[in-house]
């Protein structure tokens, strides 16, 4: 028992510092951490995996290495590796995520992961280096400091073998460790979400709508056909936009127990699942929820154990033994090292870096036969593409000014707004009626004369209505009245700047018995 | 009782610096002061623009040609989506790296400029025909504006900068008011130096 075993989970501390000192050194298994690593570790892999490669282009000075500090003003603050030394240490980082996510060797795993995966990054900052690999680093950090390997691990099981203790038949069974590296885990991402809430209220165009509008007609991140679907609906980005602010402030301070950790969770995960399909974005999602497992505390595994026994009990019997079919051959790996394996902690470490150096110089090795730039084949280096001279022309032929119609992002015309967007978007209007028409514009324009003129049937001009927007302005509303001066049928509602006709709107006015309006209103 | 205070005084540090990120990062105090508030600083998604754009990085060969420098003619990186990895280098701070890079491991003839061009389009232009449709009563017909942002030589030295396409264009919003025009003209910008004096500009611009 360590220092920390006075503050058992059925104590109420009084006072600040108790209650400060129980909520980051009570003891627990620690299976929320266990479930991070795992978690982040795939991740981590998501991402080296596919980059691995590329090593030689992104990291080293046979490449094209784009380091972070430049954008600060700092030209070498990291030294750049040689092309040999970057695949080396990317398969480095690849091996130990895997064994960091195994648990074996665990804490050396995470140590290493951490150092390169942070360096790594910083010397690629235009594709690599984001926000969710600055989370992923601030997590792997934590984690070397922390004991997550003691449980759900290979380190675990070789302990178990080593010093012959028993199966362990309860979850309660496992060794406690102070919780403060759950904890800070569990802080840093309130923090992340408390300062993206910041970042949001510095952006005024993010509580208009605009900002994700227009992140959601880019395939920057990725592909995102919901977003684009969404932007149909730009009043719903209003409401969205307020309830993401307010769920992010709120998270760090209600996500520790009871309903508040239920509700701040699940609404984050559908914030993150809706991330991806509005924006596009998968690997901040996958980060940010790894991090959800350290709100996993000793109680919620076992509450979840004992149901899942419950239920394989009552349903487990059809597939079951499909199951065990499945897992033969891992529990024959298991059976064989059972008898096998005795490994100390040091025999251990000493297969792990064996194995790892062999793995980097094989990969090294590997990476030089493929020879990325195809600089070593028979024909010699490759040859550069022309360009099209068409295209070139295009490219040469001067910066113009920006189009009319490039300046107008929608026109819009309704009978209700939300948040400062039409909502009831239609065409067909009784008398009586308000019809409303938003021009929204793309920034930069300059302050601009805006018509919106109602023209009847035949084109002819009924009614001349204008308005100024200043270059500040992203949107100018006109209200009209279907009023009876207008017979029913056909009109067009005609969007002009100082010079030319943008674009026009057909709408239908239809009589109402239960006419109210008189007037041809602004 | 040393490992406990160490780990206090861990938790203590570790828990000031997320502090001291979302201080700075409020009150912009410091935020770009070093790469390392990149680790604390929590500004994701700050920026936006109507426009999407692309860098060309081209090669003038000595012939007249122009070649592709990015992507390499050994293959194209993509990070993310389908778009290839330096035209997410927004602030344009890496394009003579990456051209170099492209010559040096490729055979072409001698290079008189390379260039940077950015192209740009109005993401309203993205959005597929059947949404269009729905927003639009026009025909979807795309247009894209191009840029020329950099001039280096063959090894990479930048001899023109220009200013992004988006300050370009926001440049002429501000610039068509006469009065300011004549104003400005007043005023053109000058800075007297001694001769052999070390001393700097007193303007901070």
């Amino acid at each position: 028992m360590t220092t920390t075993s006075h503050y058992l989970d059925n104590e109420t501390p009084s006072g600040l510092r108790a209650r400060i000192g129980k909520f980051f050194f009570a003891e627990e298994s620690p299976f929320g951490l266990a479930l991070v690593r795992m978690v982040i570790c795939i991740a981590c892999l998501l991402v080296t995996v596919p980059r691995w490669i590329h090593s030689r282009e992104l990291f080293s000075t046979d490449g094209a290495p784009t380091p972070l500090a430049l954008n600060y003003g700092y030209a070498d603050l990291l030294p750049v590796p040689s092309g040999g030394i970057a695949v080396a240490l990317m398969t480095i980082l690849t091996f130990c995520c895997v064994t960091a996510c195994l648990g074996w060797c665990t804490r050396a795993s995470l140590a290493i992961s951490a150092v390169l995966y942070t360096y790594l990054n910083l010397l690629d900052s235009i594709s690599t280096m984001t926000k969710y690999s600055v989370i992923t680093s601030h997590v792997l950090f934590l984690l070397a400091f922390s004991h997550c390997g003691a449980v759900w691990s290979i380190d675990a099981w070789l302990r178990r073998r080593r010093l012959g203790l028993p199966q362990l038949h309860s979850l309660a069974d496992h060794p406690k460790f102070a919780a403060w590296p759950r904890r800070l885990i569990q802080i840093l991402i309130g923090v992340v979400y408390f300062g993206a809430s910041v970042t949001k209220m510095h952006t005024p165009a993010y509580f208009s709508g605009d900002q994700l509008w227009h992140w959601m007609i880019t395939n920057v991140n990725n592909a995102n056909p919901v977003g684009e679907w969404m932007t149909l609906y730009p009043a719903s980005l209003v409401a969205f936009a307020y309830l993401c602010v307010i769920w992010e402030i709120l998270f760090l301070f209600v996500s520790w127990r009871g309903w508040g950790r239920v509700c701040m969770l699940a609404m984050g995960i559908g914030f993150h699942v809706m991330t991806t399909l509005t924006l596009g974005l998968y690997l901040f999602p996958i980060t940010c929820i790894a991090t959800y497992f350290a709100f996993v505390n000793s109680e919620d595994v076992v509450t979840a154990a004992a149901r899942w026994r419950r239920w394989t009990r009552r349903h487990g019997e059809t597939w079951l033994p499909r199951l065990a079919a499945v897992t033969r051959l891992p529990r024959a790996i298991s059976g064989w090292a059972t008898t096998s394996l005795r490994l100390t902690p040091a025999a251990s470490l000493g297969v792990f870096s064996l194995l790892l150096t062999v793995v980097a110089v094989g990969a090294v090795e590997v990476e030089y036969r493929l020879d990325i730039y195809g600089e070593r084949s028979p024909e010699g280096p490759l040859a550069l593409k022309e360009i099209d001279p068409n295209v070139v022309k295009q490219m040469f032929a001067g910066s113009v000014r920006l189009r009319e119609y490039d300046k107008l992002l929608a026109f819009d015309v309704g009978s209700s707004m939300f948040g400062g967007m039409i909502t009831g978007v239609r065409d067909t209007f009784y008398h009586g009626d308000p019809v409303i028409a938003q021009c929204t514009l793309s920034p930069p324009h300059e302050d601009m004369w805006v018509e919106c003129n109602l023209h009847d049937s035949n084109n002819i001009l009924i009614d001349r209505v204008g308005q100024i927007v200043v270059r500040s302005q992203l949107r100018g509303n006109f209200l009209y009245r279907a009023c009876e001066a207008l017979d029913p049928g056909t009109y067009f509602l005609v969007l002009r700047t100082g010079t030319q006709e943008l674009t026009r709107r057909k709408i239908e006015i239809l009589a109402n018995d239960a006419a109210r309006c008189r007037i041809n209103a602004n | 009782m040393i490992k406990r205070w160490l780990t206090g005084f861990g938790i203590t540090a570790y828990l000031g610096t997320l502090l001291f990120g979302i201080v700075s990062h409020a009150a912009n105090f410091q935020d770009g002061s070093h790469p390392s508030m990149y680790f604390i600083v929590w500004d994701m998604f700050c920026g936006w623009s109507a426009y999407e754009t692309r860098t060309h990085i081209v090669g003038q060969g000595v012939s007249g040609k122009y070649y592709e420098l990015s992507p390499g003619p050994w293959g194209d990186y993509q990070p993310y989506s389908n778009i290839s990895r330096h035209h997410y280098d927004s602030f344009n701070l890496n394009p003579q790296t990456i051209a170099v890079n492209c010559l040096k491991h490729t055979a072409h003839e001698p290079m008189t400029r390379l260039y940077v061009v950015e192209e740009a389009w109005a993401k309203k232009y993205n959005l597929p025909e059947s949404l269009w449709k729905h927003r639009y009563s026009e025909p979807k017909e795309p247009y894209s504006y191009f840029h020329v942002r950099t001039v280096m030589t063959p090894e990479g030295q930048v001899t023109g900068n220009a200013v992004s396409w988006l300050s370009y264009q926001t440049n002429f919003t501000i610039s068509d008011n006469p009065r300011l025009q004549r104003e400005s003209q007043k005023s053109a910008p000058m800075f007297m130096v001694r001769p052999m004096s070390e001393t700097s500009s007193p303007s901070a611009n």
